[in-house]
């Protein structure tokens, strides 16, 4: 039994690929057109929630194994690409770390996907909804079990874009699919800093693998920059300032669906990351420093942005922000296993309070508290609060609006100057009136048109070609002298002459 | 068998000739000449073992004693990948003849003394032989384009003579002048191959200039191309198969052949090789995208796609050689389906200009889809033969002058602007009111056969490969060294 158990461990990269076939098999479903009316609900629900299951079941395998055979440590599976000297690798860290999270994770997740299957009943994008939360389900699990950067980036992205579509599921309104892209472009400032430490992770360290990169001998310049790009990267997934505006529009999503992306899961990937990199934190106080910094002043900004709100998401979020940043404190402190309790245990009881969210007003009755009579006082303060401190307005001014404004100037050079320099199919001037086929436009299609014209007056007038060309005129020419010539061999006199000059020659 | 070969279409000319002058039977004949030719160059194809001698099924006869020539024939596999190219073509050419207006029977016997002609050529193993045949292509074709073509045939047939004729000259000076310096006093190929070799390098040139010239014209090269648009837009439609799918190739196979004789020549004179070729390919594209009648486009980017087949051979190595040879078969394969398909359309409308021709697709979509699919196959698609053939091509000529060859990309580029050009105007709505007859059956079989042709080739050219392959690889060996 034990020896099986042991084999349990080999078997982990079900656990995201379970998902992600259902997910699979949800949209082929929906290909093929199988999943009209009520009846079609079933089987998608049934689907999601085995693949769930069979995660959250295989993961508790592993689990208990771990009693027997100790932590199963780094496991390679697969080489994913390899070019040169690097390699790309299906490898899997089940520590101390990944798995309690991850099993936490897949439980929460199971749970959701229940909830869901009747909080959905008879929507529009029941099914969609569906292979999103596989989507999810499946790069979440990647995230926290991957091995090496290269695994945990697809998790980190998918992850991403499933929490694109759910906050855009009502696409229908514009304000879904605005606040879905503000949500996206904001994380992808996150992703660029991952992306920048993996790509120097591979360049100095020489693998994207984790152990490999905490043995790693680097100097502790390279090492801070390094790790500074990850740290962006999570403060970026976990909302800490000067990120956190886009969490509050991304609650626009279904419920279940801001349960488990920004109450329980995804917003802890962040300090999941930097949990992860612990190893490499501790040599660093100064980014230590500056994580206590951000994680406190986040919850400072958290605290007093939550005391004035007044719906329920938002009541919820804000408090999630604030115990995000206060377990980015911890991190920043060196208390790592008290993060990571905090993490677990803030995800369970999040995660039911957004669940029962819808239901809130039902269970309360009495008001709401109002905010406490020092900040009502503050005008300034109150005022500051209630409009989130303008960070929204602020990275509007700062960033969205310069961006579109060179937008439109690149699109006005492109469209006044490259386009006409260049040419466009369709625009083109016919090259000779009496051709008005052949067309050119910008500079290219007129050196053509230039080029081929000169050739053809070449082809015209050099070569014999029956139009009159030099070389013909030229043989005419010839020829009619020929004929002379033949015509005076003819007359006699002419011709003793040749027989004559013939027998000179000869003798 | 070859002898065979070489001979049975003149006897299948002769029965043409003494047979009733009905235009069905007469057709039917020449048919059958033209699938028993097919048939035969078949079994040589399953005879041939790609990895065996050089020549095989050789035979020859002593032809003139005194002189040293011999009638002497022999295959290997550049030349049967030319012999199967010629049978195809010609039936294909018997195909789409039927029910051509007047002179059935003188037309059918010219026809199939052509394929002899072309066939001997292919095969001559001997240089007195080879420029026999090679003049003998001469005499049906003006005769064919003198009688049968266009508005303005008797100037085209007489420019196409004279022209050839005027190159072949400089070609028999060049052969007289390689049997008065080679020892031995041999015509034989392989006597003259080893005499060449040893020749000194100023009249190994010399030599080389007056061979090329002959070659050249013939398959052309820029500037000595003057015969080949008049030709080709005047001829008719089948005899511009046959002229732009094997007599261009003739002048390929010269040089090819030549080159085992003259090595050190062509290696002094491989960077003159490669402005030729290249000023053919920019050329030809060129003036093709500046034309708006179809056949004469079609002509020029014969001109231009030749040009590939010089860049091939210019750059002497296994992969030039592999893609000039591949191209030749690729081009002839392309340039045939165009002429054909081009040549009905003018046969049903008389008119040529591309402006009258919009709304095809709606009117014919069968010939809009071949002409579309020839245009495509020329450019080199992947899928179709040509590419196979350009990226042989390129990769030899990058393995040699590096970025010069990149000019290959630019004609291809032109190409595709005037090909796309066609192919849209062809999707515009139709104008109202017009009507114009789809392929006839036997034309559909004629087209789809060398658009299968050209797809097979394009996604398994394995077996032309290997068929080519040896012989190419003992050409290139020759240039190893350098």
């Amino acid at each position: 039994m034990s020896e099986l158990l042991g084999k349990v461990a080999d078997l982990v990269w079900l656990v995201p690929l379970l998902p992600l076939l259902a997910a699979m098999a949800v949209g082929l479903r929906v290909l093929l057109g199988r999943c009209a009316g009520d009846a079609g609900e079933v089987p998608t629900a049934r689907l999601s929630e085995l693949a769930a299951l069979g995660s959250l079941g295989l993961l508790l395998l592993i689990d208990l194994a771990v009693y027997w055979h100790g932590w199963p440590g780094q496991r390679v599976f697969a080489t994913w690409f390899a070019a040169a000297h690097w390699r790309g690798q299906m490898s899997f860290l089940l520590d101390a770390l990944s798995l309690p999270v991850a099993t936490l994770s897949a439980l929460i997740g199971w749970l959701v996907v229940r909830f869901s299957a009747a909080y959905l009943h008879r929507e529009a994008g029941f099914h969609r909804y569906f292979i999103v939360l596989g989507l999810f389900l499946s790069g979440l699990q990647a995230l926290l079990l991957a091995g090496n950067g290269l695994l945990l980036f697809l998790g980190w992205e998918m992850c991403g874009v499933a929490s694109f579509l759910l906050i855009g599921y009502a696409w229908q309104r514009p304000l879904a699919t605005g606040n879905a892209l503000f949500a996206f472009v904001s994380n992808r400032v996150g992703d660029a800093g991952l992306l920048f430490s993996l790509g120097l992770a591979a360049y100095w360290a020489g693998s994207f693998e984790w152990p490999a990169l905490f043995d790693a001998q680097l100097s502790l310049v390279d090492l801070r920059v390094l790790v500074l790009g990850f740290a962006v990267a999570a403060l970026a997934k976990s909302a800490q300032l000067p990120f956190t505006p886009w969490i509050a529009r991304a609650l626009e999503g279904p419920t279940p669906s801001s349960a488990i992306f920004y109450g329980a899961l995804l917003v802890h990937a962040g300090v999941f990351l930097m949990l992860r990199l612990s190893p490499l934190l501790a040599q660093l106080p100064d980014v230590q420093v500056a994580l206590v910094v951000i994680g406190a002043l986040t919850a400072l900004y958290a605290w007093l942005c939550g005391l004035v709100q007044s719906d329920i998401k938002s009541a919820l979020i804000f408090p999630t922000v604030f115990q995000v940043g206060l377990m980015f404190v911890a991190i920043g402190l060196g208390w790592t296993t008290l993060a990571t309790w905090h993490l677990c245990l803030h995800a369970a009881w999040r995660a039911w309070q957004f669940l029962l969210a819808p239901s809130w007003l039902q269970l309360t009755r009495g008001r709401p508290a109002p905010p406490p009579r020092w900040l009502v006082r503050s005008q300034t303060l109150y005022t500051a609060a209630l409009q989130r401190f303008w960070l929204d307005r602020l990275g509007i001014i700062l960033l969205a609006a310069p961006t579109a404004a060179i937008a439109r100037d690149v699109r006005a050079l492109e469209e006044n100057f490259i386009d006409r320099v260049i040419g466009e199919p369709g625009r083109g001037r016919a090259v000779a009136s009496d051709r008005p086929l052949i067309q050119a436009d910008g500079l290219p299609g007129r050196l053509l048109a230039l080029l081929a014209d000169f050739l053809q007056r070449i082809e015209n007038r050099l070569l014999l070609r029956g139009r009159g060309g030099a070389a013909e005129r030229l043989l005419r020419e010839a020829g009619r002298w020929l004929v002379t010539l033949e015509g005076l061999l003819e007359q006699p006199r002419y011709l003793m002459m040749a027989v004559m000059a013939t027998f000179v020659v000869i003798l | 068998m070859l002898k065979l070969l070489v001979f049975l279409p003149v006897v299948g000319a002769a029965l043409l000739a003494v047979a009733p002058a009905r235009a069905q039977l007469q057709w039917r004949l020449a048919l059958l000449a033209a699938l028993l030719a097919l048939l035969l160059v078949g079994g040589l194809l399953l005879r041939f073992d790609p990895a065996g001698a050089a020549v095989q099924m050789y035979e020859s006869q002593a032809w003139n004693v005194r002189l040293g020539s011999y009638f002497a024939l022999g295959v290997d596999g550049i030349s049967l990948a030319m012999l199967t190219l010629s049978a195809v073509l010609t039936l294909v050419a018997v195909i789409v003849s039927r029910g051509i207006p007047g002179g059935g029977k003188l037309y059918y016997c010219l026809l199939l003394l052509l394929e002899s002609a072309m066939f001997g050529v292919f095969t001559a193993r001997d240089w007195s032989l080879f420029y026999v045949f090679w003049e003998a292509t001469l005499i049906p074709l003006f005769f064919m384009i003198d009688r049968l073509g266009g508005d303005n045939r008797q100037r085209a047939a007489l420019n196409f003579f004279l022209y050839t004729l005027g190159g072949s000259v400089f070609m028999l000076v060049a052969l007289l002048f390689l049997y008065d310096a080679a020892p031995g006093h041999s015509f034989a190929m392989h006597d003259m191959a080893q005499g060449g070799r040893s020749l000194p390098l100023p009249l190994q040139l010399l030599i080389f200039a007056g061979l090329f010239i002959g070659f050249a014209v013939k398959m052309p090269v820029v500037p000595l191309h003057g015969w080949l648009p008049l030709a080709h837009v005047e001829a008719p439609s089948p005899v511009s198969i046959l002229l732009s799918g094997v007599l261009l190739k003739m002048g390929a196979y010269g040089l090819l052949r030549a080159a085992k004789t003259l090595p050190a020549a062509f290696q002094a004179m491989q960077s003159w090789l490669l402005l030729l070729a290249l000023g053919s390919l920019l050329y030809g594209a060129l003036l093709a995208w500046r034309q708006q009648d179809l056949k004469g486009m079609v002509a020029y980017s014969s001109i231009s796609h030749m040009g590939v087949v010089l860049l091939g051979i210019a750059a002497l190595n296994p992969a030039g050689f592999n893609g000039a040879v591949l191209q030749m078969v690729a081009h002839g394969l392309a340039a045939a389906l165009l002429f054909l398909i081009v040549g009905l359309l003018y046969r049903r409308t008389h008119r040529r200009d591309l402006a009258d021709y919009g709304g095809l697709y709606g009117l014919a979509p069968r010939f809009a889809f071949f002409i579309a699919f020839g245009l495509l196959a020329a450019i080199g698609l992947p899928g179709s033969a040509g590419f196979v053939a350009e990226l042989h091509v390129l990769y030899g000529a990058y393995g040699r002058w590096g970025f010069a060859a990149l000019a290959l990309g630019i004609a291809m580029l032109v190409a595709a602007a005037y090909g796309l050009r066609v192919i849209g105007r062809f999707c515009q709505p139709a104008p109202a009111g017009a009507t114009l007859a789809d392929l006839t059956r036997s034309e559909t079989v004629a087209a789809s056969l060398l658009a299968l042709a050209i797809v097979v080739l394009g996604v398994w050219p394995t077996p032309l490969l290997t068929l080519v392959g040896g012989s190419t690889a003992r050409l290139a060996a020759l240039f190893a060294g350098s």
